[in-house]
């Protein structure tokens, strides 16, 4: 078995400008799927994941930044997810992150 | 006498008006879906006509069409009561036909001249020769007044037929339904009041009409009666009016659909105008709704296939009624019309989604994370990831074979596409097919084994893996058996399996898994098993029902599963697994667990 990735690691120190970034997309997305307020960021969607094993995908920073009003890129990254569904059932808060997937492509489209 | 006969009076205009408009939506329906058709199907329609098939679809319409007779095997009085509406009026209509040219010989005759012939021809029913004719009309009527009854009945108490829930009907079914509730009830009346004028009638109309002679006066009788008319002829105006706009549309749709089915044309993940066929051959029955675990056990009321088809058809459809589907398979397997729900459906949801982009995944080529060599290949999918145990079982059970084995994906693999599949992105998930099946050509496998049933089902209709035999685990493992390459010891315990809705109606096995339990112990069917097993909840095709709904799907199967006094669950799906596991205060396990342990 190769190293498992739980989706932390060391990143570039930046700052998050919550008073500038639009969070009405954000909002949007919390409106339809209240569940993924529950999320503790524990990252075994990403350790679970079959795309993540293959590529730098990372489910658990893709959400964070979305809930944070950060789009950019989010929508082509998203595309790299094969919706195998593992996540889903790992999530220990019970997040339907499937659908999650399905639900931010849809709001951002081509953002 | 008979020369006198014409057959026009104003009441009739309705009916007439009504039909005439019925045939002509019709007609053009039916070409517009024909002329659509892409040219495969067109092929097969010209293939299928001077064949065989043509003939047993014939009798698959008076079967189906007319008899009813799957609706019979759900429950006799509802079959009753839609066979008595269906083949009690078109008796009504081919007997009426005979009598009228028993009458008047073979003359040409309008069609309002055959629906109201009594009132036309009244005096010719005093003839006695004729009586048998009457008496045979009047059985036939009362035959369909039972079944319109019935049809009233059970808008009060489903349950009597079988139904816990019926349909919430649309504003034109509403119309339409109580158009066809009036028109027996009218015709009889009208019929009776004749007869009350001009004498005859059977031993229905005829007991009427005298009743009706007796106690009321000839003036107001003559009022009466025309009006009567009046009211049956609007009444079956209003139903023909209706009918192509509403779910009666069903009658004359199912129909053609039967032969195009015999012509194997079938739905595809891509909608195209044979959909039309299935779409409107729906009755709205409603014998789907309660075999739908959302409903039964989440009360959720709007998606079941009936609402969806309806939606569908009337381009209401939302995205959450698509989405909202565990496509386990249950109502289609339930529906009398045998329509293709769940392959509907998904080529809905691919309509919605299907977004082409090619430098999707492009991170897939040249991926090879496959490790062994061996003409049997093991791919163990991606749930199976997530219950290791099923791995090493089948590991342990391939080295007591001595099957040398390339495994796919114990390493992490490609998914197989089929969760892309049932969320519509159809385009995208080529790209994982393509993928793996190179993969498995490059290795050059003779067996493909597979411990999910998802990717089994898609390995099997969309992979094209010409040369290479694809198998559940279940069935390998049960050849093994038969082979006597891997021998087991029995153990004491009873085991209830659980059929995987992928598994046993997505790829019809049913009896391997059987086969495979009864070898190592005693086999314990739950209340609803083979066609008829329940649904986990775990679904990957349904996106809309949250974690809490899930497991309130799977504790309600898995009590049930338990009620058999087994001490272990066995299942073959590790999706099905998952969420058993989760609700279940017994061991599961996966079929390839209890056989690695008792390998002797």
């Amino acid at each position: 078995m190769r190293n498992i990735v739980f989706g932390y690691g060391i990143s570039r120190p930046r700052a998050i400008d919550m008073d500038n970034n639009d969070l009405r997309k954000s909002g949007d997305i919390i409106a339809e799927m209240p569940e993924l307020q529950a999320c503790i960021g524990c990252g075994s969607c990403t350790a679970s994941c079959t795309a993540g094993r293959l590529t730098d995908f990372n489910f658990r920073k893709l959400h964070t930044a979305v809930r944070r009003g950060e789009y950019k890129g989010v929508y082509a990254e998203l595309s790299k997810c094969m919706l195998c569904g593992k996540c889903r059932l790992v999530c220990p808060r019970g997040i339907n992150t499937r659908g999650l997937v399905m639900l931010i492509k849809r709001k951002l489209g081509d953002f | 006498m008979e020369d006198m006969l014409i057959y026009f009076e104003p009441f009739t205009l309705p009916f007439v008006v009504g039909s005439l408009f019925m045939f002509a939506v019709i007609v053009t329906k039916w070409s517009f879906w024909l002329m659509r058709l892409p040219r495969v199907d067109r092929v097969k329609i010209r293939r299928g006509l001077f064949t065989r098939q043509t003939l047993l679809g014939a009798w698959e319409v008076v079967r189906e069409s007319l008899l009813h007779v799957r609706i019979f095997r759900t429950n006799p009085v509802l079959g009753y009561m839609h066979a008595s509406l269906a083949f009690g009026w078109f008796l009504l209509i081919v007997v009426g036909w005979i009598e009228t040219i028993v009458y008047l010989g073979l003359k040409p005759v309008p069609l309002q001249g055959h629906v109201f012939f009594k009132y036309f021809a009244p005096h010719l029913n005093l003839d006695a020769h004729y009586a048998v004719f009457e008496h045979l009309m009047d059985a036939l009527l009362l035959v369909v007044l039972i079944g319109v009854g019935l049809a009233l009945f059970k808008r009060v108490r489903s349950s009597v037929m079988g139904m816990r829930r019926t349909t919430k009907h649309v504003l034109f079914d509403r119309v339409a339904l109580s158009a066809l509730w009036f028109i027996f009830p009218a015709r009889l009346v009208a019929e009776s009041l004749t007869v009350a004028l001009y004498g005859g009638g059977g031993f229905l109309t005829g007991t009427l009409g005298t009743y009706l002679a007796k106690h009321l006066p000839y003036e107001i009788l003559d009022i009466l009666c025309m009006q009567s008319w009046w009211f049956y002829s609007a009444v079956l105006g209003l139903f023909f009016v209706a009918l192509p706009f509403s779910r009666y549309m069903h009658i004359f749709t199912e129909i053609p659909l039967i032969f195009l089915r015999r012509w194997s044309l079938s739905p595809t993940k891509e909608r195209k105008s044979y959909d039309n066929f299935e779409v409107e051959a729906c009755s709205r029955c409603g014998i789907c709704i309660d075999p739908c675990q959302l409903q039964a056990d989440l009360g959720i009321n709007d998606t079941q296939s009936v609402y969806y088809l309806r939606d569908r058809r009337y381009n209401m459809l939302s995205l959450k009624v698509a989405n909202n589907c565990l496509m386990c398979g249950r109502c289609e397997a339930a529906c009398p019309v045998g329509i293709n729900l769940n392959t509907l459906r998904l080529n809905s949801r691919a309509k919605r989604r299907n977004i082409p982009n090619e430098g999707r995944y492009r991170y897939l080529q040249g991926i090879d994370t496959s490790s062994g060599a061996g003409r049997v290949g093991y791919f163990a999918g991606c749930m199976t990831s997530l219950t290791p145990a099923v791995q090493r079982s089948m590991e342990r059970i391939f080295a007591a074979a001595g099957v040398d084995v390339w495994y796919a994906d114990r390493d992490g693999g490609v998914c197989c596409g089929r969760p892309l599949m049932l969320s519509g992105e159809t385009d995208a998930a080529r790209k994982m097919v393509e993928c793996n099946r190179a993969l498995f050509r490059k290795h050059e496998i003779e067996t493909l084994v597979t411990s999910c049933p998802i990717c089994l089902k898609v390995f099997r209709e969309e992979y094209n893996l010409e040369g290479i035999e694809v198998l559940h685990h279940t069935e390998y493992i049960a050849r093994l058996i038969a082979s006597g390459e891997v021998r087991l010891a029995r153990d004491s315990s009873i085991y209830t399996y659980h059929d995987p809705c992928e598994l046993g109606r997505g790829c019809g096995i049913y009896d391997a898994p059987r086969t495979v339990i009864g070898a190592v112990g005693t086999l314990a069917e739950p209340a609803h098993s083979g066609r008829n097993a329940l649904c986990c909840g775990g679904s990957l095709a349904n996106t809309v029902i949250n974690d809490g709904q899930q497991h309130r799907i799977a504790e309600r199967m898995t009590a049930e599963l338990e009620a058999t006094g087994c001490d272990t669950i066995v299942t073959a799906c590790p999706l099905c697994n998952k969420s058993i596991a989760r609700a279940s205060r017994r061991p599961t396990q996966d079929i390839s667990e209890i056989v690695a342990k008792n390998i002797l």
